[in-house]
């Protein structure tokens, strides 16, 4: 152990000596992880493709059944039926990205399009998921306006709808550059899919007006999350993610470095000395891990100084710390292996870990994957460490909610850096 | 007593021999020179001998203790590598210290090592400084000293004296003297025939992964040497005479006035290498 304790020390000092290779683990990351993380998070969804959620029909009428049908039909959504409890736990969880509550009484609404009250749903949205619930609203007002529109035909109603949606959207504070444009690119495209939908009756277009002030349907949205959450906080949302991109760096600098021993010949020397080779992979792998529960500390201390980012539970969030930084650790390892030179490390190493971040949904986001990869997906780390990390900050995860992440991340650390470990002793005969 | 005893050691990468069914026997106190050109195997032997490479078959015993694989045999050896193998980004006393400590010293008894060390290889001066910034030769002398830091009763320095200027290389050869001085047995590959007539009590000469011949330089000169030779320069030229008696065939030529100067070539490695391969040592 005393061994392995100086092999990491060593590696430490080599790190904060090296200023270029500090930066592009704390300091990068850091920068890396803001600027990335918000712009990967808020892509969370973007386009019209279908996406998974859950209906809760509460309604059980004709009407309702026929609305949940039909949008089961929709290219855009795939429905399951749940109640209203498990819905509302999946979509804490982040197993889904929203639930659609209809309420009793819609059948009824459904028919009094003139008088009384429209149609109402309640959509409940993973916070971290907006753009998501946009689309559902979207979605929803479409399905609802072709109802209405049965009677009036009336495009320009939903086109007005539409235009509101996109004021909203200019006018939010709460988003960012990037949102804005994919929100309106969305009801751009959504608007003009309007314009050219086939319609029975477009001379009553000039009626329009008229029934400006009509709504098809009114759509509350609630954010579900643990209610003590101050989930206006889109950096307790931002974080998780982010998070990742500061473990991924870390991984890779010290994957590197274990390719730089080799190709400078101080592994040569390490090996030659009275130490095993499993301490002096060991030693690797505790720098590793020092570094990256100092990444983890920095971002919580830097989130929690500048965003406010208020996690709701400490212990288990030093427990996703502790288990995700064990399954870098191994992603560590395995990067070790992947290149002879350190160019090639450094390059291989970073695309797998894009790709990784990928299909753990820190790019594309996860709905817009095909189902094979989603099934990859779920060996990936980032989604893994997402989870762990989000039911930590603000899904109010029990620790029994923590055990499935927390376990595939220790399980992916271990397998990872076995399998490294094997190849990277392979690679020395 | 043997220090380390090589017994049939083969090894092969892919199609090439590195190391054909090698026998060596390096006694306790000597300083033993494997001399033979660039690819002959010199350092795949020193690679197996230091465990860092396991042999296709063949043994090695280290200190009669057994193979170098065992962490415990390998702490008797010191090694300095071909390849400069130190952390460039760490200071000269931080290499020190760290190898030190992996070799089990800390506290006082490391920072006694850690001075002595640094004094032997005249490096006490830029101890503060990092690697990066040292000379080439200042790179290969903290190279021995860190094979020395925790003073091994054998040392193998493979090609200690490569891309060193004079001054650093006549350091070196200092060192080594010393160090057999105290004792201490040192390995020495070079592919330099004057640093393996200079500096070893027997040399081996290595070619495509076997021993050609072992013995001491006279020894070596005897068995594969051939005859002196006497050079005799004059108006046409240079005369080149072979012989076992080089000062009979002078005298014998005393009185010829046509001789403007003369030299004598002893035998040497060079030639015992050539006529043992057919080849030149340096090409
Ligand atoms: N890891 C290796 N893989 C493939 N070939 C090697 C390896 N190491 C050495 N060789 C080859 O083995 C032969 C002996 O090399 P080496 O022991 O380094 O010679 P020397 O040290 O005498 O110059 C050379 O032809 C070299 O190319
Ligand atoms: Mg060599």
């Amino acid at each position: 152990m005393n061994k392995i304790w100086i092999l990491a020390k060593k590696d430490l000092r080599l790190l904060i000596r090296d200023k270029t290779g500090a930066f592009f683990t704390f300091g990068f990351p850091i920068m890396y992880a803001l600027f990335f993380g918000m712009i990967f998070k808020n892509m969370g969804g973007g386009g019209p493709t279908t996406m998974e959620i859950i209906v809760v029909d509460q309604d059980q009428t004709q009407a309702s059944q026929a609305f949940v049908h039909k949008l089961n039909e929709s290219d855009s959504t795939r429905i399951v039926e749940k109640n209203l409890e498990e819905a509302v736990e999946l979509v804490q969880k982040g197993k889904k990205p929203a639930y659609v509550l209809i309420r009793e009484g819609y059948g009824e609404a459904a028919q009094n399009i003139f008088g009384g009250n429209p149609p109402a749903f309640e959509i409940g949205v993973d916070p971290s998921k907006r753009v998501q619930s946009m689309i559902l609203e979207g979605v929803l007002m479409q399905h609802a306006a072709d109802n209405f529109s049965r009677a009036f035909s009336d495009k320009d109603t939903m086109s007005k709808q539409i235009a509101r949606s996109r004021e909203r959207v200019t006018q939010s504070e709460d988003l960012n550059a990037t949102e804005r444009v994919i929100f309106s690119t969305f009801f751009a495209a959504l608007d003009s899919f309007m314009q050219n939908a086939p319609s029975g009756n477009t001379t009553d277009g000039e009626m329009g007006g008229g029934f400006g002030s009509m709504t098809p349907a009114v759509i509350t949205t609630k954010e579900i999350t643990q209610q003590k959450t101050d989930t206006g906080n889109t950096f307790n949302i931002t974080f998780p993610q982010s998070l990742v991109w500061g473990l991924m760096g870390c991984a890779a600098t010290f994957g590197i470095s274990l390719v730089v021993e080799r190709v400078r010949g101080t592994l040569v020397r390490l090996r030659m000395s009275p130490i095993s080779y499993a301490q002096i992979l060991a030693g690797k792998g505790l720098a590793c891990f020092i570094c990256l529960i100092a990444v983890n500390g920095i971002m919580l201390v830097f989130g929690m100084l500048v965003f406010d980012l208020s996690p709701n539970n400490y212990p288990l969030l030093v427990l996703a710390i502790l288990c995700s930084s064990v399954c870098f650790v191994g992603i560590m390892m395995l990067l070790s292996v992947l290149g002879k030179t350190e160019a090639s490390a450094g390059g291989i190493g970073w695309a797998v870990l894009i790709v990784m971040a990928m299909l753990g949904g820190g790019m594309i986001p996860y709905m817009f994957l095909p189902d094979w990869i989603k099934t990859i997906a779920s060996v990936s780390p980032v989604k893994w460490t997402v989870i762990a990390m989000e039911g930590a900050i603000f899904r109010g995860f029990t620790l029994g909610d923590m055990m499935l992440p927390c376990g595939v991340l220790l399980g992916i650390g271990v397998v990872c850096f076995a399998l490294g470990a094997r190849v990277f002793r392979w690679m020395e005969s | 007593m043997a220090m380390l005893e090589l017994t049939n050691l083969c090894k092969s990468f892919g199609d090439l021999r590195a190391v054909d069914d090698l026998s060596l026997t390096i006694e306790t106190g000597e300083v033993f020179g494997l001399l033979g050109p660039n690819g002959a195997g010199k350092t795949t032997t020193i690679h197996m001998a230091t465990g860092l490479l396991v042999p296709d078959s063949g043994t090695v015993v280290l200190n009669m203790q057994g193979s170098p694989a065992d962490p415990e045999v390998r702490a008797n050896i010191g090694v300095a590598p071909q390849a400069l193998s130190l952390y460039e980004e760490l200071t000269g006393q931080e290499n020190l210290d760290f190898f030190g400590s992996l070799q089990g010293l800390s506290g006082k008894g490391l920072a006694q090592r850690v001075e002595a060390s640094l004094e032997f290889v005249s490096l006490a001066d830029r101890r503060k400084d990092l690697v990066k910034s040292y000379s080439g030769g200042m790179k290969r002398r903290l190279n021995i000293a860190v094979a020395l830091i925790h003073e091994p009763r054998i040392v193998l320095l493979d090609e200690p004296t490569v891309g060193v200027d004079p001054q650093s290389r006549n350091a070196i050869f200092d060192n080594i003297l010393e160090l057999k001085a105290h004792g201490v047995t040192v390995v020495y590959t070079t592919h330099y025939m004057e640093e393996a007539e200079k500096l070893c009590d027997r040399v081996a000469i290595m070619d495509n992964g076997k021993i050609l011949a072992l013995d001491s330089l006279p020894g070596l000169i005897n068995a594969h040497g051939g005859q002196s030779v006497v050079i005799l320069e004059g108006p046409d030229g240079e005369k080149r005479i072979e012989t076992d008696h080089p000062l009979d065939e002078i005298v014998k030529r005393k009185d010829q006035s046509d001789i403007a100067s003369f030299r004598v070539e002893r035998p040497d490695l060079e030639r015992v290498f050539l006529n043992l391969t057919g080849r030149q040592l340096r090409d």
